[in-house]
């Protein structure tokens, strides 16, 4: 038997990852461009991110519009909506805002965000385990769910938007050109692990550590489950110092 | 006997449905109730990741070599066939059935012989599927094909963790939430592996334990573990349950 959940996800994550580099048109993959591919993959009208490491408090890097920043803002301010509840839990989508469930899960944002024309809120939790980086939101206009497949490629591209913000820095420095980001999500149980190891082995958070791993293995031109392999194996440590890794 | 064990194991899971449990720790003891029920030698919960991929989130027992066993089968073998059927799939002597030579030379490496795999249904929704792992070669008769079905059913029930589910939303937010406690869990393992000298499986069972005796939910005694903010000691060191 032909394994076609891994032909239908690899194609998902090509067919995804080909519209985000269409939209960087050239230039190096940022968040910005995923939002964009989010809006024309999932047929939503705006699309922002959010990022909140522990040092800083919760900071929108990217909205596609006014109306996205208007809604961050909002959010901030009044700090409940669905890209709060996305910063602890999993994805909150909610379909319609003037449902009386939205209304009464956020007897404040729901209205307010319905006022200034949005129906729909879908925020996607940026998050690796331990990891919270932050949130994509997804604002439409017109109230509805999205369907199986739009939900999907909203998964894939929070997972992009998570890889994205985690190569960062180290991108255009490190990783191979044309080379896809490593995947941020569950696949790999030894990848998690192996963060977990090289938190210990640098005395560093999580972040830091699943950085400084996704980094090595670009640097090395190698696969991050390969890479992380040897880490939990304990045939590779990382050291602490300035680049003083393997 | 068997009668009996099977009311205990229910009347377990109903009590722990009524709590405020931790959908990890519910299902892996469930997979180590499948395993002394059905008398099989493993068994895995796989649930679908939302982007067509399937994902493991709990097993009868964390030894990498099973656990990659059963990560195979994201990709190819009796799961995915049982997933996309939503029907169960059954494969009595793996070797001479032919089918999915990289699982099955896989599985004779560890050395299983017989496979079987039950759909996790929710309505018209697959979410996943129970997968069970034999050394002997043999098909399960059909009183153990009933009750892991219904062990199947329990997990299912216990993902939606009493919500309403009413709507698929709430279902992706549920396996959501629960795909990403796993990765919490192994991060959480690595870091108690580095630090006090330990297999990646034992580290799973010292964070089992210690959740158990501190009566911590499993994934928020792993959270405090990867942010720091709490310490295990070794003295709480691995013993094996059962």
């Amino acid at each position: 038997m032909f394994a076609w959940g891994a032909v239908m996800s690899a194609g998902r994550r090509l067919r995804l990852w080909s519209l985000v580099v269409e939209q960087a048109h050239g230039v190096p993959v940022a968040v910005e461009h995923v939002c964009a591919a989010a809006m024309s993959a999932t047929g939503v009208t705006g699309a922002a991110v959010m990022v909140m490491l522990s040092a800083t408090p919760r900071e929108t890097v990217y909205a596609s519009d006014r109306v996205a920043r208007e809604l961050e803002e909002l959010t901030l301010t009044l700090g409940e909506g669905p890209g709060v509840d996305a910063v602890t839990g999993g994805p909150v989508l909610a379909a319609d805002l003037t449902a009386s469930d939205c209304l009464a899960r956020w007897p404040v944002f729901a209205p307010a965000a319905a006022h200034v024309g949005v129906r729909a809120v879908f925020a996607l939790p940026l998050q690796v385990g331990g990891i919270r980086l932050g949130v994509l939101g997804l604002y439409r206009a017109r109230p509805g769910v999205l369907d199986r497949g739009q939900l999907a490629d909203a998964l894939v591209l929070a997972d992009t938007a998570c890889a994205v913000l985690l190569d960062g820095a180290q991108r255009e420095r490190l990783r191979p050109e044309g080379r896809r980001p490593e995947q941020a999500g569950p696949r790999h149980p030894e990848v998690h692990q192996a963060t977990g190891m090289i938190m210990v082995q640098l005395g560093v958070g999580a972040v830091a550590a699943l950085i400084r791993l996704r980094a090595y293995a670009y640097a090395h031109d190698r696969r991050l489950r390969d890479v992380a392999r040897d880490v939990v194996a304990r045939r590779l440590r990382f050291d602490p110092g300035p680049d003083g890794d393997g | 006997m068997a009668e009996l064990q099977l009311g205990d194991v229910f009347v377990e899971m109903a009590d722990t449905l009524v709590d405020d449990f931790d959908v990890i720790e519910f299902l892996h003891v469930l997979t180590e109730r499948c395993v002394h029920l059905l008398g099989v030698s493993a068994a895995g919960i796989l649930l679908t990741d939302g982007r067509d991929t399937l994902q493991v989130v709990a097993a009868s027992s964390e030894r990498t070599r099973l656990l990659e066993l059963f990560q195979l089968q994201t990709d190819q073998g009796p799961c995915v066939d049982c997933f996309h059927t939503g029907r169960p799939v059954s494969v009595a002597d793996l070797p001479s059935a032919g089918r999915w030579p990289r699982f099955a030379a896989a599985a004779a490496e560890v050395g299983f012989a017989a496979v079987h795999a039950l759909p996790m249904r929710l309505r018209a929704e697959v979410i996943g599927a129970l997968n069970l792992f034999d050394t002997d070669a043999g098909a399960l008769d059909e009183g153990k094909l009933r009750i892991g079905q219904a062990l199947a059913d329990v997990a299912t029930i216990g993902l939606l963790q009493q919500r309403a589910v009413h709507r698929r939303d709430v279902l992706t937010e549920q396996l959501q939430t629960a795909l990403n406690s796993r990765v919490l869990i192994e991060q959480a393992k690595g870091v108690l592996a580095e630090r006090l000298h330990l297999d990646v499986a034992d580290a799973f069972t010292l964070l089992r334990n210690s959740a158990r005796s501190r009566n911590r939910r499993l994934s928020e005694l792993a959270q405090a573990v990867v942010d720091g903010s709490e310490q295990i000691p070794p003295a709480a060191a691995p013993s094996h349950p059962h």
